[in-house]
């Protein structure tokens, strides 16, 4: 009967320093090797991250991202079985400990949920589009948006400017659409006043611009000529841009 | 058969077929499913190009914890519908505690462990309706071992009825760093159950230690301990790998070419067989 702990205990011990870096003595084990353990897949889950978030890490100090990730793959189980997903559990695991303040980084929540975004958006699965026509009423016909996009908000202008100062000089409210190019598969972003993320989310829901128009002043919204003009200007763009993709037959 | 291992990196060129030519590629099924977009696309046309062969990265067979059942629905789905003739995966752990850490770990060369891995791959191999060729890896420690690396492999072989990829170059690494005989060990492995061979380069950064980087060509010694290797087997599909460091197509044809030139040496009165 061997005196060593079972397979299971060894193998936890093993993983439990990669991810931590806690001293452990496991027979048989050189340092120098378990070390080149921890340090390889320190440093593959942290290209990983500086892959999926350029602006984030360009514009954070080298020391704090480096802290950022190592708190991250010690403390956090990463569950995906795809690699390309875990800058999504970095993302969610930044919200849950709220870094934000942890950090003294007020955009960075919403930073990497946009850098996420552009991954999500041109990695999801492909999403067969309703039936449509290229000739209708702007007005009165429902549109049928392109399915492949995400609709964000954001507390400050991310999708515009990476700097801090003037990142926090511009909390507000803020809009980014991004699709995904049905043909090359390129990921587009389009920035958009509330009234015309409001649209946006209205349309995907089928509603007709008249509709979304005659519902505006209850929001507070004057309905003008030219804001009706601008708002179908928009569509008209985001047809040419393949967002809307046609009228509902 | 000689194949090459499908990357981003150079996918247009493997589709277009100009400069390069394997007879089959390989690629993780974990890198490609549940993904649309251009990628998608690209998929298709390599595939309607090339026969496919898959290798998992994170079935992870040698975790203390349960197999992600989902995560195998998922694949078995993938196979099918690409019609992958081999999925392989590894005599390792990715995972423990929960937590992937996205890398191939030591297994513990003990006989709890070898039951533990030969019933995951049963259990795999019954739900997937085919065997599974498991890639002995590069290791760079052993972890309190109580039997032989040869030892805890025909266990597992033998327990599970699984096959054996047999990738030449982690055997030479793990000669070089562990001090042994790369023959004399591969004279102990069931080679009669090898379905599947891995050729890649490794770099020595340190004159104790050889890693195995998929960022080189194949070195001289490996290509002869590769030469020897398939006169003891009977012909099975080759495959080189090739991660980083990417070089020009033609270079990678030349070691395909060279590859498939001793193939047909050695297996000249042998039928072919992919």
């Amino acid at each position: 009967m061997s005196s060593l702990p079972d397979s299971r205990q060894l193998q936890q011990r093993f993983t439990k320093h990669i991810r931590t870096g806690v001293r452990t003595i496991i027979p048989g084990v050189a340092q120098d090797r378990l070390a080149h353990y921890r340090h390889a897949i320190f440093h593959m889950v942290k290209d990983t991250m500086e892959s999926a978030y350029p602006v984030t890490c360009a514009n954070i100090p080298a020391r704090k991202w480096d802290r950022m990730v190592r708190d991250f793959f010690a403390h956090h189980a990463c569950t995906s079985n795809q690699v390309w997903k875990l800058p999504l559990e970095f993302y969610t695991y930044a919200v849950e400990n709220n870094w934000d303040e942890v950090y003294d980084i007020p955009y960075l929540s919403d930073l990497l949920a946009f850098e996420w975004a552009e991954i999500e958006v041109f990695n999801m699965e492909d999403i067969a589009p309703a039936a449509f026509t290229s000739t209708g009423n702007w007005l009165e016909t429902p549109l049928v948006l392109n399915p492949e996009y995400r609709l964000l908000s954001f507390k400050y202008p991310v999708h515009r400017e990476a700097k801090r100062a003037r990142l926090l000089k511009e909390q507000g409210a803020w809009f980014v659409l991004l699709h995904r190019e049905p043909v090359n598969g390129h990921v587009q972003f389009t920035g958009l006043s509330p009234w015309l993320a409001f649209v946006t989310e209205q349309l995907a829901a089928g509603i007709t611009v008249k509709d979304i128009l005659e519902y505006a002043p209850q929001l507070g919204i004057t309905v003008t000529a030219e804001l009706e003009k601008d708002t179908i200007a928009f569509l008209v763009d985001m047809q040419r841009q393949q967002f809307v993709l046609g009228f509902q037959p | 058969m000689v194949g090459l291992g499908f990357r981003r990196e150079f996918a247009e060129e493997m589709i277009s077929g100009e400069l390069i030519t394997p007879d089959f590629i390989e690629f993780a099924p974990e890198n490609w499913m549940n993904i649309g977009g251009y990628w998608k696309k690209m998929l298709h046309r390599v595939l309607e190009k090339y026969p496919v062969l898959c290798h998992g990265l994170s079935l992870s067979l040698g975790s203390p914890e349960e197999v992600d059942k989902t995560f195998l629905r998922y694949v078995k789905s993938f196979l099918e519908e690409y019609k992958v003739r081999i999925y392989s995966e590894h005599l390792s752990y990715s995972k423990c505690d929960n937590a992937h850490l996205y890398d191939l770990l030591p297994m513990p060369f003990r006989m709890d462990a070898a039951l533990h891995m030969a019933a995951r791959i049963q259990q795999v191999q019954d739900y997937l309706q085919r065997p599974l060729a498991m890639e002995i890896i590069s290791y760079y420690t052993p972890v309190a071992p109580e039997m032989s690396e040869a030892d805890f492999i025909n266990e597992v072989v033998q327990r599970s009825g699984c096959q054996l990829l047999l990738d030449v170059n982690n055997i030479y690494v793990n000669a070089f760093n562990h001090q042994y005989d790369a023959k004399a060990f591969m004279a102990q492995l069931p080679l009669d159950k090898v379905a599947y061979i891995h050729m890649a380069g490794h770099e020595q950064v340190s004159p104790d230690m050889i890693l195995d980087t998929h960022g080189h060509p194949i070195a001289d010694p490996v290509y002869e301990l590769f030469e020897w290797t398939i006169r003891q087997i009977r012909p099975v599909p080759v495959l080189l790998e090739r991660d980083f460091n990417i070089p020009q197509m033609q270079d990678l044809q030349e070691e395909l070419t060279r590859l498939k030139s001793i193939c047909h040496q050695q297996w000249k009165h042998h039928e072919l067989v992919a």
